[in-house]
């Protein structure tokens, strides 16, 4: 008698990560593996230490971003005690021991930042490895936390390479993924991308929405709990992964995909349509950029232009300053590639917690409060100027605005603006052209909030960085897991300042914009249109969403909502208005695979 | 300077979750908070100092705790402990 083959079970297997780009896909995976973990190895000389210092607490601040925002979703997603894991990440990265060893390797041994954690993580994790029970299952937390540091450390793109070739459509896996390889793959069979690491915001995920690849990152540990084949669902608009799917699932996700493809539809009809409401009020929706790659890339979103165009990113992973032609070129290639559409584009906004290595500068205390933005400009002629010049170049080749960040008194303003005409000057001498450039500042210091009459009647136009507002005004810092929940977006003092810039700026007769991730939310791009915002700039995928939610209202209706909310006294009750007034109307446009509206 | 020892009763032992109350406690302390078990002494505001340890359950440990706020820090983590860090359900 012969005995049947044992037939293997599979575990079904949900990881919660970060949605990353919309869509869902069922597929077998592929498998990326890491050729190797290159870890930088190099002695730094001593007056490079307190930048080796400050670089390595960057990564900690930004891995801590990441891990707090991954556990909100993890709240979201599977409740409060699933999240508790995140909890204890995020200590390990405040723990003093660890930052006290690692500096020391940095300050007394010399080592480079990414060697010196890589030193003591190793340590520590050989160490739990030796150990036996809980303790060896915590050193698989200390990988995960090794891996997402050395991400931030590195700066190189880590080699990865596909364990076989993709022969059939595939949903791709792995710990992480450069653009450069994402943008190799054959599109037609690559149907989602689940990744370990990463965050909404990094390139990839960027990459994955314009190409529309459903994505999730941020997954833990799935690249080691997965084979390759492996049937696995993926879910981009929630941020899930189901590794061995049940019949359940399959035929759950079936039907999603089909909803899916025809919201899709629906959604792209949307690029042609004007942003405009029911009752003919034109709202302008701009699209966020920090490379000028992304420009072909908007228009094919629907933007009426480039709100905010992040021009650190030129500054970035680079031992030296650009020069102003290599500038002028990058700036003049977005410009006049979008021509007619407006351009608004930021001067260099470092420091806080994205201070440049070239400017090798001192380690502070309160960085977010610390030398920063338009303060080092100010104080850094050399730079300022250099940019300014290659704007105002740029600005020959299209329609350009330039806006400058974290303005706090009228002093910056009016020294911004002298220094830009100082540019003009001796451009002009130069026999280079001067084209009539509009100057606006950026509101995110509530004391520009207090102020801001007084500074709208000297720029052409204002910017509101909600991101820093609220965060500045309401005294949290959102990475802080302690507090993240008090980052309150509709809290009444928020309402109230936008209320007060908005009326300003018209006294003037000057148009106010919202850059800033609450300009993309359903919710607060209603409530922002109603409160008079003339313009919101939003990453250039969520464009579509809000013209369509935008072409569905009444702007009267809109106002006279936003004029009650204003009433309201705590973001609580503001929340639930919204959601009364709005919700439904929200829902049955029929773009859910599209927002994530929580009930 | 306050010595104050205290019992590990949860089933589990001290592992990352009870650790994690511990240095809640002792990083909201102005005072220094050095645990000290089978001989080896170290900073309670470190998660992974105290992990390290792999403190059983059962065992006896002693908080040696110096600063303005000793009084009610060693209260706190009495508390905790008492407790059994929030987590039997007992």
């Amino acid at each position: 008698m012969k005995m049947a083959p044992k037939q293997e079970i599979k575990e079904r297997q949900m990881f919660v990560g970060q949605a990353a780009s919309p869509g869902y896909a069922i597929a077998p995976t592929k498998l990326i593996v890491r050729q190797k973990v290159s870890v930088s190895r190099y002695k730094i000389p001593e007056e490079k230490t307190a930048s080796q210092i400050e670089f390595f607490r960057r990564g900690l601040l930004l891995a801590r971003k990441e891990i707090s925002s991954l556990r909100d979703l993890t709240i979201r997603m599977a409740g409060e005690d699933e999240s508790k894991i995140f909890d204890s990440h995020l200590m390990i990265l405040q723990d003093p021991s660890l930052i006290e060893s690692v500096t020391s390797l940095i300050q007394k041994d010399l080592w480079n930042a990414s060697y010196a954690f890589h030193l003591h993580m190793q340590a520590l994790i050989d160490s739990f490895e030796r150990r036996e029970g809980i303790l060896k299952e915590r050193a698989q937390d200390l990988k995960e936390i090794y891996n997402r540091m050395l991400l931030h450390l590195n700066n190189s793109e880590s080699s990865f390479v596909l364990q076989e070739e993709i022969k059939e459509c595939a949903v791709i896996t792995g710990f992480s993924i450069g653009p450069n390889m994402l943008m190799h793959f054959d599109k037609e069979k690559v149907l989602g991308i689940a990744l370990d690491s990463g965050g909404v915001t990094s390139h990839v995920s960027i990459l994955a929405r314009s190409m529309q690849i459903p994505a999730v990152t941020g997954l833990g540990n799935l690249s080691e709990s997965v084979k390759s084949n492996d049937l696995l669902i993926l879910d981009g608009t929630n941020g899930l992964v189901i590794v061995n799917p049940d019949e359940n699932d399959i035929s759950n996700y079936k039907k999603q995909i089909e909803v899916f493809q025809n919201q899709k539809l629906e959604l792209f009809t949307m690029r042609e349509l004007e942003p405009i409401t029911m009752d003919g009020k034109y709202i302008r929706l701009n699209a966020n950029i920090e490379r000028f790659e992304e420009a072909s890339e908007i228009m094919s979103f629907g933007a009426t232009g480039v709100g905010l165009y992040r021009s650190e990113f030129l500054y970035f992973g680079r031992d030296s300053l650009p020069m102003r032609k290599e500038q002028a070129e990058v700036y003049s290639k977005v410009t006049h590639q979008l021509d007619p559409l407006p351009v608004t584009i930021r001067t260099l906004d470092v420091g806080g917690d994205k201070m440049l290595a070239s400017l090798n500068a001192e380690a502070e205390s309160n960085p977010f409060m610390g030398w920063r933005s338009i303060r080092l400009c100010l104080d850094r002629m050399d730079i300022f100027k250099e940019q300014l010049k290659a704007l105002i170049e740029a600005g020959n080749r299209g329609n350009l605005k330039i806006m400058f960040p974290m303005i706090s008194n009228i002093g910056e303003i009016e020294r911004s603006k002298q220094i830009y005409h100082e540019c003009c000057e001796e451009l002009r001498a130069e026999r280079i052209s001067i084209p009539k450039i509009a100057l606006g500042a950026m509101i995110e210091i509530p004391a520009a909030v207090m102020i801001v009459e007084e500074i709208a009647k000297r720029v052409d136009f204002l910017s509101i960085g909600t991101n820093d507002l609220i965060q500045f005004t309401l005294a949290v810092d959102r990475s802080n897991g302690k507090i993240a929940s008090m980052y309150e977006p509709h809290h009444p003092a928020i309402l109230r300042s936008i209320k007060l810039i908005v009326e300003a700026a018209h006294k003037e007769g000057i148009p106010v914009s919202v850059c800033g991730e609450m300009a993309a939310d359903p919710l607060s791009t209603l409530l922002l249109v109603g409160l008079g915002v003339d313009e919101l700039s939003m990453s250039s995928w969520c464009i579509m969403e809000c013209k369509k939610i935008i072409r569905s209202v009444n702007y009267d209706e809109a106002r006279a909502i936003s004029a009650e909310a204003l009433k309201l006294a705590d973001s609580k009750s503001i929340n639930n208005f919204l959601k009364e007034k709005y919700y439904q109307k929200i829902k049955n446009l029929g773009i859910s695979s599209f927002i994530t509206t929580e009930d | 300077m306050i010595k104050q020892k205290l019992i590990v009763q949860n089933t589990l032992g001290l592992h990352a979750r009870p650790a994690g109350h511990i240095v809640n406690v002792a990083s909201s302390a102005q005072s220094s908070v050095d645990l000290v078990y089978s001989e080896q002494r170290v900073n309670a505001k470190s998660i992974l100092n105290l992990m390290m340890l792999a403190i059983e359950p059962g065992a006896e440990v002693e908080f040696i705790i110096d600063g303005p706020d000793e009084r009610k820090i060693a209260e706190e983590l009495t508390e905790l402990f008492n407790n059994k860090f929030y987590e039997d359900g007992t």
